[in-house]
């Protein structure tokens, strides 16, 4: 059995066990019909996808690999299952566990604790969580897993890939106000986050994250509005910039300019939605910022439907910027030739990491068919112009990948929920 | 002139026509001091975005079951929505543990009796199902 076998079968078993543990915990009720204790819900997606890339991985999130090199159609881009069991114990006090099964960084396919956290509604327009939640950075931040309740395959790569991370360890509160027709939710939250990044990237370690953000409702209208601040840690980049700091004052001003450790990145995001029910349009933006390698970078999107009964075909267009995809790094024609080999190296290790910083626009057509009450049926064909110097969302490039260029992508999805 | 009386005579015709049909009103229990809601008030409660009535009582929606005629037709004239959008705003709701949907019976006369032991509840059941025991929420 090759590994891929082993690795499937394992995926199937590891997810049946969590799913049944989650199916006993919801078997328990209370007596109380009126009010179950525990509720039980899951969702996932079955999906397909083909690129015409075959020297990079199209991938979505933080997945270690997807269709192109890896495999020519994919399973691994958007494929995942999971359970969640809400638990009531008091009118006010509530808690939610969600387990999740998909590929994680390093290939494995082990479930994880997607969100697991403890809420006390003080008022009905007043609540606390304390656990792991959301981190509501886009519009669609809380459901970006969720197939089932968005119309495309996945929400546009070019923003949401700005912020793959999902989740955040801490504390939230949300306040429901009404202003005549208005519904606003402003949240708080603090907290901080480790996530394990695919291609050996090690940790991103967020620490002291706080984050403020909006959403607004008035019938068909929906806004959303989002600033986080956090300081961010990847110290799978020290050893390059190190390296660098071998180099005299030249190198030790790269790695300063460079380095993330401890270093403040802000994310600004605004979006809105018009759902009036016979079609749809929604548009949002987003910025990240930092001084470091990972530089600032911002992508916009706008979407559109019509509903045709279960039929709902979509157009999207996205965009996605980076500032410098490239560094001079380390004059080598100043240095003695047993130096200039290390620091061509050097060199070339940022110009890799610049170069991952997605420059591309994408144009998506889609449409969604709703053959039963909880699942549907996605087709999607995208066409992505990737920007010269830049890998775009491409993983895993081989060594003759040429930066920039077209693809294709070509995706099936069923979604449900249960 | 003569088309603008037109289009009134045929809206009218045609709002006559709905209330014709076995149409679906909000109600809500004889005790309830709830008299009139915009649309969006309804729909608030119903999809979870309100708490509470414009009077500052406590709102408690009561759903038909899936599939259910009266709740299709609740939807689509009230929110604008069909089925399986309304399915789809649950499973945002559900999915980020902020919420579970109402309570769901599967007829008029459950909601009826539920609204009789709940002066908070609202519901939604045919025009010909309306009695003494509730309320026609009237919608401005």
């Amino acid at each position: 059995m090759d590994s891929t076998v082993i690795a499937r079968e394992r995926m199937k078993l590891t997810s049946i066990t969590a799913i049944a543990a989650l199916l006993c915990a919801s078997a328990v009720r209370a007596d109380d019909a009126d009010a179950p204790m525990f509720t039980f819900n899951g969702f996932g997606t079955l999906g397909v996808a083909h690129s015409s890339e075959d020297r990079a991985d199209f991938r979505s999130g933080l997945r270690p690999e997807g269709a192109g090199f890896t495999d020519d159609w994919s399973f691994a881009v958007d494929s995942l299952i999971a359970g969640q069991v809400n638990a009531t114990f008091t009118p006010k006090l509530s808690a939610v566990v969600q387990v999740m099964a998909e590929p994680n960084y390093d290939g494995s396919y082990d479930p994880h604790v997607e969100w697991a956290n403890i809420q006390y509604q003080f008022t009905p327009e007043f609540s606390v969580r304390i656990g792991r939640t959301v981190l509501p950075c886009f519009q669609l931040s809380e459901t970006r897993k969720v197939g089932f309740t968005y119309p495309w395959v996945r929400p546009p790569l070019e923003l949401y890939q700005v912020n793959p991370v999902a989740s955040n360890d801490g504390a939230d509160a949300s306040y429901r106000l009404h202003f005549g027709e208005w519904t606003h939710t402003p949240q708080l939250r603090f907290g901080r986050s480790n996530t394990k990044l695919p291609n050996n990237a090690g940790t991103a370690k967020a620490s002291n994250v706080w984050g403020i953000s909006d959403t607004s409702e008035m019938g068909s209208l929906t806004a959303h509005v989002s600033y986080v601040r956090t300081e961010l840690t990847l110290a799978s980049f020290d050893p390059l910039f190190d390296g660098f700091r071998q180099f005299g004052p030249q190198g030790a001003a790269i790695a300063d300019k460079n380095v993330v450790r401890d270093t403040v990145v802000t994310f600004l995001g605004v979006g809105a939605s018009y759902d009036p029910g016979k079609w749809f349009t929604m548009a949002e933006w987003g910025r990240l910022r930092s001084d470091s390698v990972l530089g600032t970078r911002s992508a916009w999107y706008v979407s559109g439907g019509y509903r045709s009964g279960k039929f709902t075909p979509y157009l999207t267009y996205s965009k996605a910027f980076a500032d410098e995809l490239s560094d001079p790094g380390l004059d080598v024609s100043a240095l003695p030739p047993f130096l200039a080999g290390p620091a061509t190296g050097l060199n070339a290790g940022l110009n890799t990491i610049l170069s991952q910083k997605p420059v591309e626009k994408t144009v998506s057509l889609g449409a969604r068919w709703d053959f039963a009450t909880n699942a549907d049926f996605k087709l999607q064909f995208d066409h992505i112009r990737i920007g010269a110097g830049s890998t775009g969302v491409l993983t895993n490039t081989q060594p003759d990948f040429q930066l920039g260029g077209d693809l294709n992508v070509f995706s099936a999805t069923i979604d449900f929920v249960f | 002139m003569q088309r603008f009386h037109l289009t009134i005579f045929g809206a009218g015709l045609i709002l006559t026509m709905a209330a014709a049909r076995g149409d679906v009103v909000a109600v809500v229990s004889d005790r309830s001091a709830v008299v009139s809601l915009s649309k969006n008030q309804v729909v608030d409660i119903f999809l979870g975005r309100a708490a509470r009535f414009p009077n500052g009582n406590q709102a408690v929606p009561i759903d038909q079951a899936e599939g259910a005629a009266a709740r299709d037709e609740f939807y689509i004239r009230f929110a604008g929505k069909t089925a399986a959008q309304i399915k789809a705003h649950w499973s945002k709701i559900i999915f980020t543990g902020r919420g579970q949907p109402p309570r769901a019976v599967s007829n008029s006369g459950e909601i009826k009796k539920l609204l009789a032991s709940n002066p908070n509840g609202i519901g939604y059941i045919e025009q010909s199902d309306v009695d003494g025991s509730v309320k026609v929420v009237r919608i401005e």
